[in-house]
């Protein structure tokens, strides 16, 4: 897995470390808010990933916010490069045909602590639009659900759920785990009750 | 589109249900308060010993279970989760952001919809001015925000789920499907 993680990303540390002296194209909302070695490092990295193939907007918008909350220097160019490779491994993951908005919210759910293989499976299982179903896979997660729990639920209800049961999912399970239910147990009992409702949806084990 | 009266309630209420930061120094002020006001206590000291005074209250297992059931229905209707998305039928989502901000001069919207620009989505207050609110149009996807105090303090949305902060600051986010 780790194996995968790291092939995923080759690209990226390469490019970053064949840095050209200056950035092709800097965005001028970053150019108005970033100071110019802030500026230059966090250019490079953007570009490297838009060679890949990488949705940059994430990446300016992560600056900008940095920039926004007065970050430090070092700090606003380390989460721009740390939000890349999880961006490039999100691809290697869903596919190079995968939405802008899905590795963003693929991105998310790598850094609560998905792993990159249950994104690959959910891709297998859902035919629409993934961008839902990774979101709340990250904010089960951040609720306090298991990794493995969060992804075996969402990969269940993909195949046949729609992006606003999933939504519903979700916010059934936040609100068990409000009134104290176990995080783990909250998602298990809700995903089988969503199972039930959906006609011709495969059961859990 | 949703009852605006109704889900403005419903943020409110979630507000409220936050947790208080309290001074460190409020126990010992209040001590010193109860010492120092120990007469008009005296005066009180009838109604005082009337509320106080314990009784004996039947209620038939019926009932129990009627009140049981409430509050366990109050608790389920608190916990729905803000900010609340609008799906048109075609176009942007509409999602209204609210948030209680008592004594703030001004409240903004700031995140990845807006350029983290911290004068480009003002909120508006209510009546009581403690009540913030804005209604922005947003396509699908999944976007980070936070609220700007006053232009220098962040807070996240005590009703969304919170993102892992790269910046020392909180953040919250807000999906929106398509």
């Amino acid at each position: 897995m780790h194996r995968t993680r790291w092939i995923a990303t080759l690209p990226l540390a390469v490019g970053l470390l064949l840095r050209p002296s200056t950035a092709a194209a800097q965005d001028p909302r970053l150019e108005r808010r970033l100071d110019p070695a802030t500026l230059q490092s966090v250019s490079v990295v953007i570009d490297s990933a838009r060679l890949q193939g990488l949705p940059v907007e994430p990446l300016v918008q992560r600056a900008l916010e940095g920039a926004a909350k007065h970050a430090a220097p070092a700090q606003i160019a380390a989460a721009v490069r740390r939000l890349a490779l999880e961006l490039a491994t999100a691809q290697q993951a869903l596919g190079a045909a995968s939405l802008p908005a899905e590795l963003d919210a693929a991105a998310s759910a790598l850094r609560a602590g998905v792993n990159p293989a249950d994104l690959t499976r959910l891709r297998h299982r859902r035919a629409r639009s993934l961008t839902v179903a990774l979101a709340t896979l990250a904010d089960l997660v951040a609720s306090g659900v298991p990794p493995d729990s969060a992804a075996a639920a969402v990969i269940a209800l993909a195949a046949s759920a729609g992006d606003e049961q999933i939504a519903d999912f979700r916010r059934a399970v936040e609100r068990d785990i409000a009134l104290g239910a176990p995080p783990a147990v909250a998602a298990a009992v809700r995903v089988d009750a969503a199972l039930r409702r959906t006609p011709g949806a495969p059961r859990r084990p | 589109m949703f009852d605006r009266d109704e889900d403005v309630l419903d943020r409110v209420i979630d507000q409220l249900r936050q947790p208080v930061e309290m001074d460190p120094t409020l126990d010992a002020a209040v001590m010193t308060r109860v010492a120092a006001g120990g007469d008009r206590l005296g005066r009180l000291s009838p109604a005082w010993d009337w509320a106080r005074r314990p009784r004996e209250i039947s209620v038939s297992p019926l009932a129990g279970l009627g009140v049981a059931a409430a509050l366990v229905g109050i608790v389920v209707w608190l916990a729905g989760r803000n900010p609340r998305v609008a799906a048109p039928a075609s176009g942007p989502s509409t999602v209204q952001f609210v948030v209680v901000a008592p004594g703030a001069a001004s409240v903004a919207l700031v995140g990845d919809f807006n350029d983290w620009d911290g004068a480009a989505t003002p909120m508006l207050a209510a009546k009581s001015g403690a009540l913030w609110s804005v209604t922005v149009p947003l396509t699908p996807g999944r976007y980070r925000y936070a609220f700007l105090i006053n232009g220098s303090r962040w807070l996240a949305d005590p009703a969304a789920p919170r993102v892992q902060d790269d910046f020392d600051a909180p953040s919250s986010v807000v999906t929106v499907g398509g």
